[in-house]
């Protein structure tokens, strides 16, 4: 899938996607520049309101989560999945579903059953869901390789949303499910912004930790050599197999955790938080941060989500176009990006 | 493939010059009344939420032109929410919090206003929809109101009508959005309550256009009647078109889309005959007429009438609320207005507000398709019967 033009041997490319770009001399102008950007777009946002810029920091960090345990399979695996949103769903919706306790029961004619658990009870369930159902479909995802692979994940995309959509019983349909608790201890509620962001903040902290672990363990190093080569490394008596179905099964935990994050977050999910879009961009944004590159998906999150909410603030657009000229402007800018970057943010390879 | 560093200066350099222009850009002039908008102005419901903002737009000019709120003008803070809680938030925390706004006029979207109003009842900040049909906002809070009718009352009159009109086996067909289900949930409700019976019910993803298989298999079962829950105009034109193209000759009954422009010409004379509740703006309402002229002038169409005349009472009550408490800062004085407000506008005559925002005193029509050779830009396809039938 992905090519690596100068990583003929399997240690030299993983060490630079490990490494980042920081021991990276060349690059020290590119990673400052990256850097000035967003801490000018991040202060900017800061100064024209404190609360605005918490909600958006908020969202970066679920969406750096996201973007970080897709990069293990996109970038460090070498598999690229575009049914990451499904898993996504799955903890939004296990967390919408067990800790939501509605009090609008007037239009239900097929009850949701009502847990009202508490959030930390259910966000280990929701990674537990999602990993469930990944080994479930891992199994025999497995079997595909490069385009194919590709395609099966799309298809799961789509069915999850389908199933988010039609499975009225459980998940309301297209009404969605709203009511979502806030994180609480006892009588401690995470209902401050401030409060919320620090606790996402913290759960991304803990991702990148594992994310670290994983590549720069040996259990990474073969994932890095399957990206390179599979048959090569299964010579060595490697089972393939077994290393990919066990990332592919962590990093839909980890997108578990930030669907049960965004469920609590938004206090209201609907199936189309969750449509194969949302995962094509995300896809964009592990590829314009960087691949291989823990630091790139989290850079990549940031940059993504504040240039299309930084163009909210371009003023000489006309009210009455002021939707679709955002779009525009954003898909020109990412454009320019990848024309100018095809290697991302801080990335090392292209797709 | 590595690439220079220079080359990396001009997107960069264009970043910067964005957000100085825009750092440059945060002059006031004297002090207007702000008002917020959130309207989905891209994605899915794009239709209705440009639509909605252009009718807001023109309330507002015409009221600048009069002179504004006691010599005072108002602006409009335009954001899009797309038709995601996410967005809905993002936006709803760019207006409140970066340009200081305490009163919203929207959502278009039930999805989006869900999003984001427990946090505009948190932070006590006025949201006004014109278009949210979602039975659930209704719960939402004191400082959340609408003037568009929830898909409950919809559905309690179309069960009625059904009821009234003899049908006592239905099937349904319906798209599987929140405003299309809502709208199904709420009649099938209604009529089974009232003794009918439901023989079959169909559901299909926004994005089919083939729907013999479902109808055929509903019309197996001998209904009095089929039932059509569309969101888009095309599916629910195409559907009544297919039915009858099945040989089905029995009545159809339908809401609003169904009955919408685009629905009609689709269908053509498979149509003719076909019932629909709709909300509409009744041809007796001088004030409904000329807004939807003026609309006409200064757009050259009219789509969703009754929605464009919603969002554009919408402005005219907000403005008569800040005219009272004479502060755009002032949210609890404006939810009290709003709570004491009668209003006669373009969508209805002295409607208001009850204690859940909920808008009251506004009533569904019961409306009959032409043939198409007597369809007009005036009577928009369709003669008005009268108010829906009670129980």
């Amino acid at each position: 899938m992905a090519t690596y033009p100068h990583g003929n041997s399997r240690l030299r490319a993983l060490a630079a996607g490990l490494s980042g770009s920081w021991r990276m001399s060349r690059s020290n102008f590119e990673l400052w520049a990256n850097l000035l950007v967003i801490v000018a777009a991040a202060g900017f946002m800061l100064w024209r309101g404190t609360g605005f810029a918490i909600s958006l920091g908020t969202f970066v960090a679920i969406w750096a989560i996201l973007a970080v345990s897709l990069n293990l399979l996109v970038g460090y695996t070498g598999l690229l999945s575009v049914g990451h949103v499904g898993f996504f769903g799955i903890g939004a919706y296990t967390m919408a579903i067990l800790t939501s306790n509605p009090a609008y029961e007037q239009l239900r004619t097929e009850a949701l059953p009502i847990f009202a658990w508490p959030f930390f009870a259910v966000l280990p369930i929701c990674m537990a869901m999602a990993g469930l159902v990944a080994i479930a479909i891992g199994v025999v995802f497995n079997r595909f390789r490069d385009d194919i692979f590709v395609l099966v994940s799309f298809g799961f995309a789509v069915i999850a949303f389908n199933v988010f959509l039609n499975w009225e019983g459980l998940t309301r349909g297209a009404f969605g499910i709203h009511q979502i608790a806030r994180p609480a201890i006892g009588p401690w509620v995470f209902d401050d912004e401030v409060e919320f962001l620090l606790l996402v903040v913290f759960f991304l902290g803990l991702v990148v930790l594992a994310c670290w672990f994983i590549v720069t363990s040996s259990f990474g190093r073969v994932l890095a050599a399957i990206r390179e080569d599979e048959e090569a490394i299964a010579v060595f008596g490697y089972r393939v197999v077994h290393y990919k179905l066990a990332i592919w099964v962590i990093s839909a935990m980890m997108a578990g955790l930030a669907g049960g994050l965004f469920a609590s977050y938004t206090t209201f999910i609907d199936p189309n938080s969750f449509i194969l879009l949302e995962s094509i961009l995300l896809v964009s944004i592990v590829i314009m941060g960087g691949l291989s590159s823990i630091w790139g998906s989290i850079l990549g999150a940031m940059a993504f989500v504040l240039l299309e909410e930084g163009m909210r603030f371009v003023p000489f657009l006309p009210t009455e176009f002021i939707g679709q000229a955002r779009q525009v402007v954003l898909g020109l800018l990412l454009v320019l990006l990848m024309l100018f970057r095809p290697q991302g943010l801080v990335g090392r390879y292209k797709l | 493939m590595r690439l220079s560093s220079r080359k990396w200066v001009v997107p960069f350099g264009l970043l910067i010059i964005l957000v100085m222009a825009v750092a440059a850009c945060n002059g006031q002039g004297d002090k207007p009344f702000r008002i917020g908008v959130m309207e989905s102005l891209t994605g899915p419901g794009e239709t209705y939420g440009n639509v909605a903002l252009q009718a807001k737009q023109m309330a507002v000019d015409e009221i600048n032109e009069a002179g504004g709120i006691d010599g005072r003008m108002i602006e409009l803070v335009v954001e899009d929410s797309k038709c995601s809680a996410q967005d809905a938030i993002t936006a709803y925390n760019k207006l409140t919090d970066v340009d200081g706004i305490k009163i919203i006029l929207g959502t278009s979207c039930s999805g989006a206003m869900l999003g984001a109003a427990p946090l505009a009842e948190k932070d006590g900040v006025i949201l006004f929809s014109g278009l949210a049909t979602n039975p659930d906002i209704a719960e939402a809070g004191d400082y959340i109101f609408r003037t568009s009718m929830s898909d409950a009352q919809l559905g309690v009159d179309t069960g009625n009508l059904l009821w009234a009109d003899g049908v006592r086996k239905l099937v349904t067909i319906t798209e599987a959005t929140d405003y299309a289900e809502g709208v199904r949930r709420t009649t099938v409700a209604q009529f089974e309550k009232r003794g009918g019976e439901v023989v079959g019910a169909e559901r299909y993803a926004s994005d089919v256009t083939d729907f013999r298989t479902q109808l055929t298999k509903l019309f197996g079962e001998n209904p009095d009647a089929l039932h059509i829950s569309a969101q888009a105009e095309f599916a629910g034109g195409t559907i009544v078109k297919q039915a009858r193209e099945l040989g089905y000759d029995g009545p159809i009954y339908s809401e609003i889309v169904a009955v919408g422009k685009t629905a009609l010409d689709i269908a053509g004379d498979a149509a003719t005959g076909m019932k629909a509740v709709v909300a509409d703006i009744s041809p007796d309402n001088a004030r409904g007429q000329e807004v939807l002229t003026n609309f006409q002038e200064r757009y050259g169409e009219i789509t969703l009438a009754w929605y464009l005349g919603s969002a554009y009472d919408d402005v005219y009550i907000a403005a008569e609320c800040l005219k009272e408490t004479g502060d755009d800062q002032d949210a609890d004085g404006f939810r009290d207005c709003m709570y004491e407000v009668t209003w006669s506008g373009a969508i209805g005559e002295n409607y208001s507000f009850d204690e859940k925002g909920e808008v009251v005193g506004l009533t569904n029509v019961v409306v009959q398709v032409l043939p198409a050779a007597e369809r007009t830009v005036d009577n928009q396809g369709y003669n008005v019967l009268g108010s829906a039938p009670s129980e």
